[in-house]
């Protein structure tokens, strides 16, 4: 069985149409990188995957469980699919330990001795556990967005959804964070992530998906993908990434 | 005819002007917390996915906020019992009137501070599985109560000042002292003088209230 299946998955906003029939399935394990061009509803088929966006119709069934099923516990899905967002969206009135233990106390009612142990096991996975009492004003973007990945975590999650993660940071920043991503790969982890950053996608993913105009156009392991492109606006959308310039 | 100031006048007027004060503070403190209730629910209707309690909440904000205070005290205190023949004291229609008057504007205060919080944060706290109603008491509210204390401020400052329209019901506050002993001793310039400082003293230790409230428990730096 797939972790995540999505069956003609249609998304509309007001009579604009972001997602025009998508199927894709996604196995335990699978690391997918999807790309496209802004506006292409990349974003949008990510954040419908924990129902942050309300489908318009077909199916997207998350470790089995369908998200239109009236009897799903959409609280419950969040937690087996985290989410990190391009701006982080940290909790600024609590610090960074208090961050990554909520979803611990509230949502699975761990004790607070417990939480703050694993709450801290999870800084330290991230590299941030000397952070642990700082607010997030007084952490870079980079440290924020490795602390909202900890906080993702911490519900134990099945799937993680990344959002673009490193499109808010410097770029200086931006390798530290994909290094924490490429840890919970390497672990195992089954990873939808949303990027620009081709090269992650070439090493880390197992397949890349070109997503245009609300469709998946054509996807490939990233080998022949980027080596091999079938369709001309893929070619197109390379050219422009890759060779930011030469536009 | 010259005018000589006498200070022992203020000296003088200050013990009955006290029992004025301390009306004052009553009517404000109750007047604030009912105030206060009736504004955050009122507020929190407002952003309510139900169009009815939206609609309620809004008739409520524009029908106490588009007529004058003075006119809603002595509707309540004058025009009501003669519709329904049963007569409420001074001091109860002040209150009620102060509650009335300021939940309308702390509705706005609250539904303005909650709509400020950026929504990235409701959808980070829904995506770690909290429910609705969890991101928005831990996630949302204390973010939102943060951004309230400086309008609060302001209309507790304002409320405070409005009991004294209260003399039109003969609530015997602290401008109405004033009025009953100038009645007495004509001496106008001293004893508003003395009621102006004292209204001062009292707005001033609001301010400080809320300062301290904003740096201690909020962590706001100056």
């Amino acid at each position: 069985m797939p972790m995540i299946e999505i069956k003609n998955l249609h998304k509309y906003f007001g009579d604009l149409e972001v997602l025009k029939g998508i199927d894709l399935s996604i196995e335990q394990g699978e690391v997918v990188v999807i790309v496209g061009a802004s506006g292409s509803g990349k974003s949008t088929l990510l954040r419908c995957i924990n129902k942050l966006e309300e489908l318009t119709s077909g199916e997207i069934i998350v470790d089995g469980y369908s998200l239109t099923d009236k009897s799903t516990d959409i609280n419950m899905i969040r937690t087996e699919a985290g989410m990190v967002f391009q701006q982080f969206n940290l909790f600024p009135h609590m610090t960074t330990l208090q961050n990554v233990t909520l979803g611990p106390l509230k949502v699975r009612r761990m004790k607070r001795a417990e939480a703050n142990n694993f709450g801290m096991e999870l800084l330290k996975k991230v590299g941030l556990e000397d952070k642990a009492k700082v607010y997030p004003d007084q952490l870079s973007g980079g440290q924020k967005q490795r602390v909202a990945i900890a906080r993702s975590l911490a519900l134990r999650p099945k799937v993680m959804l990344f959002d673009e993660p490193t499109s808010a940071l410097d770029p200086e920043l931006v390798g530290e964070v994909l290094e924490v991503m490429k840890t919970l790969a390497r672990e195992g982890m089954t990873m939808v992530v949303v990027t620009h950053e081709m090269g992650f996608a070439n090493e880390v993913a197992d397949r890349v998906i070109f997503v245009d105009d609300g469709v998946i156009l054509e996807q490939a392991p990233p080998k022949e993908f980027f080596s091999n492109p079938q369709f001309e606006r893929t070619r197109t959308f390379l050219g422009k990434v890759q060779n930011p310039n030469a536009g | 005819m010259a005018f000589d100031f006498d200070a022992s006048v203020m000296w003088d007027s200050v013990p009955i002007l006290m029992t004025g004060i301390r009306l004052t503070i009553i009517i404000t403190i109750v007047g604030l917390f009912f105030g206060f209730i009736f504004g955050a629910t009122a507020g929190l209707l407002k952003l309510s996915r139900n169009v009815l309690l939206r609609k309620l909440a809004g008739a409520y904000v524009e029908s106490i906020r588009g007529t004058p205070l003075m006119v809603q005290v002595m509707f309540l205190y004058f025009g009501l019992p003669m519709a329904v023949g049963m007569r409420i004291p001074p001091l109860t229609a002040g209150i009620v009137t102060i509650a009335l008057n300021s939940g309308a504007y702390i509705a706005e205060i609250v539904r303005g501070a909650v709509q400020s919080i950026n929504p990235g944060q409701m959808e980070a706290a829904r995506s770690i599985g909290l429910t609705r109603f969890q991101a928005m008491r831990y996630v949302v509210w204390p973010q939102a109560l943060k951004r309230m204390i400086p309008p609060l401020g302001n209309q507790f400052i304002i409320s405070l000042k409005d009991t004294s329209l209260l003399v039109v019901i003969g609530v015997g506050e602290l401008t109405r002292t004033g009025q009953e002993i100038i009645s007495v001793n004509f001496r106008a310039f001293e004893v508003w003088l003395t009621v102006a400082i004292m209204y001062l003293a009292l707005t001033m230790t609001i301010s400080k209230i809320l300062s301290i409230v904003e740096e201690k428990v909020f962590h706001v730096k100056r």
